[in-house]
């Protein structure tokens, strides 16, 4: 599940209040109950044949996977069966001061997003939500959209441009009051606030439509009833609009917070480089490196197990909170 | 309304709208710069402030040295085939399990919805996925990078609550008049939840169009790679010998001219390209579908 899937999850939250039993359902039951088996067979066969196809996919790249995942408990042999050896691997990493600056790293920059840029799109929300004139408003909404789509290839690639120590926009403007080119890519100090930033003006944006969709459901009736009372801006910010996306805000804050061993994967991988690798390499790049490149097959399972086990018991967690607190759940 | 606008209530509202116009800045100037060093005389690219959003002096040079490059070339017409043939299989079969798992009587219908948010809830990692693919024989095989999330769990349930909404007496009297379940899903079904398909289409396209790390990780074969992944070797990898290499410069006349900050530019803006493409349609059907979506919760 990477990042951007949150959005969707929250507009799949928005239409979770579809009636269960919609139309169509309303046959007698124990009429159904009643009918031959055969008729059965042959009423369902077509659905299973359509099924079959997506099942197949998921069991052979989904669940054949999680069979797989054994590996962390063998030693691989390219040739012949791997050996079991238990939690061995598990020792090795728990036992590398590596894991533990990737797990740090890991949590480090999961709650930073969650503390500088989760906030972000509700407050451009409001500020759209204030915009009289619609023509305007649309130009902001689809511009501040457009990042959202592109790939973690691509805005690298925006970030190193305007990063850079001599040719970059931002360099040139802090020179504007005297600062000296500072390379922000390849700083140890400022890289993972790149990684906060990069987040914001990829996500900002786009997240603010889940939080304007819930603004626009706000019966208006509210707002008249507020300015009545002689409630300016401000007031009907606080006493209605925030009310009314409380809900929505709280779903997405849980997911967020479900999606904490997520660090993003395709954003980090993107960014690092030798110079500053120690200051953002998360558990999921850690993973890739020494699996994929160095060969450590087993170690990296682990690794991968044990952020697959602890995002499980999060988003599980944050799916049950949801729940209990709007009604709607994470999926 | 207007009578009632005291001054500070307009200083309000000027900072507001100027706060989101700073945001639009932030968020397409870096675009708009580099689209104009791309275009830019490339002997002027050197002194270009980073402000600039226009090109200094104009020429082609980078675009055409870009679409004639035997990489570039390649990964574009890998990226095409991968998105339009993954997106193809993706739409089809995830309409198909939708419209399975839509129909509320479907035996077995709750097992099989935990069977699919199973997958969302515990992954096991890139390694296993790694050997799956492996052993399959996929490696180094388009199937690898198509076939992955050729069902999207998300997307299946988006599909599943939209369908869900198809009116019950339409499917009856589709099913009255004899049509059976693959033609109520095209005449009836379907029809009727184009936004739904469409958006849903637009997302498996962009996730193909920007996937580079299953090709990176499964297609060894640099002849195979797509765009992003020829766009991550030049720009962030800093491959820069495999762009403007020894051939290169001696095919391209005057290409030892063109700067590798202008040649980096236009790479991301034609891989940025098809996005700008389909981004109207994304604009139109995605916000679409979740305003009404909003204004019925």
């Amino acid at each position: 599940m990477s990042l951007d899937e949150k959005s969707v999850a929250a507009v799949a939250s928005r239409f979770g209040n579809v009636p269960k039993d919609a139309p169509g359902a309303e046959f007698d039951e124990r009429a159904v109950r009643r009918m031959q088996r055969g008729v059965k067979v042959r009423t369902w066969l077509p659905y299973y044949l359509m099924l079959a196809p997506g099942v197949l996919y998921f069991l052979v790249f989904h669940y054949y996977p999680i069979y797989l995942a054994k590996l962390a408990f063998e030693d691989f042999r390219i040739f012949g069966d791997n050996l079991w050896v238990g939690l061995k691997h598990f020792g090795v990493l728990f036992g590398s001061p590596v894991f533990y600056q990737v797990l740090a790293n890991t949590l480090i920059i999961s709650g930073m997003k969650i503390l500088f840029v989760f906030p972000v799109p509700i407050v451009v929300a409001l500020f759209i939500n204030e915009v009289r004139n619609s023509n305007l408003r649309r130009f902001i909404q689809s511009a501040i959209y457009l990042p959202h789509f592109l790939s973690w290839v691509v805005i690298a690639g925006i970030f190193i441009a305007a990063l850079s120590p001599s040719s970059g926009v931002v360099n040139e403007i802090t020179g504007w009051f005297g600062l000296a080119p500072k390379g922000f890519m390849t700083d140890s100090g400022s890289i993972r606030w790149v990684v906060v930033f990069s987040e914001m003006w990829r996500s900002a944006g786009w997240d603010s439509l889940l939080y304007f969709a819930a603004i626009m459901a706000i019966d208006p009736q509210l707002y008249d009833a507020a300015e009545m009372d002689g409630a300016n801006r401000w007031h009907k910010i606080w006493h209605v609009t925030l009310p009314g996306i409380a809900p929505t805000i709280a779903t997405l804050f849980i997911l967020n917070v479900g999606l904490f061993m997520n660090a993003g994967f395709d954003q980090i991988i993107n960014l690092s480089n030798d110079a500053i690798r120690d200051q953002i390499d998360i558990i999921d790049t850690y993973v890739y490196r020494i699996g994929l490149q160095s060969g450590q097959f087993s170690l990296a399972t682990a690794a991968g197990l044990f952020k697959g086990v602890i995002g499980m018991a999060l988003i599980v967690a944050a799916h049950t909170i949801s729940k209990r607190l709007t009604g709607k759940g994470v999926w | 309304m207007r009578t009632n606008t005291t001054r500070f209530e307009r200083i309000e509202q000027t900072i507001i709208v100027s706060a989101l116009l700073l945001m639009v800045v932030v968020t397409v100037q870096p675009v708009l710069h580099l689209l104009a060093i791309s275009l830019s005389d490339p002997a002027e690219v050197p002194g270009m402030s980073g402000l600039a959003v226009l090109p200094d002096g104009f020429s082609l040079d980078v675009w055409r040295l870009l679409i004639t490059h035997p990489n570039v070339l390649r990964g574009l017409l890998n990226s095409v085939f991968i998105t339009v043939s993954g997106t193809i299989l993706n739409v089809v079969f995830t309409a198909l399990m939708a419209w399975a798992l839509s129909r509320p009587r479907l035996p077995g219908r709750r097992v099989l919805i935990v069977f699919v948010l199973v997958t969302i809830v515990f992954e096991p990692g890139l390694i296993p996925d790694y050997f799956v693919v492996r052993e399959l024989g996929l490696l180094n095989s388009y199937w690898s990078v198509i076939l992955f999330k050729m069902v999207n769990a998300w997307y299946l349930i988006i599909l599943i609550r939209f369908f869900e909404e198809v009116p019950g007496e339409l499917l009856e009297a589709a099913e009255l008049d004899g049509a059976n379940a693959f033609q109520t899903l095209w005449r009836v079904v379907l029809p009727l939840t184009r936004p739904a398909l469409a958006t849903i289409t637009l997302f498996y396209l962009v996730y193909h169009w920007n996937d580079f790390l299953r090709p990176m990780i499964y297609l060894n074969d640099q002849a195979m790679q797509p765009l992003q992944v020829v766009l991550r070797q030049f720009v962030v990898e800093g491959d820069k010998a495999g762009m403007v290499g020894v051939q290169a410069m001696n095919t391209y006349e005057g290409a030892s001219q063109i700067n590798v900050r202008a040649l980096e530019a236009g790479m991301i803006m034609l891989t940025i390209a098809p996005i700008l493409a389909v981004y109207p349609l994304i604009l139109r059907f995605f916000t679409k579908g979740t305003m009404s979506g909003a204004l019925k919760g």
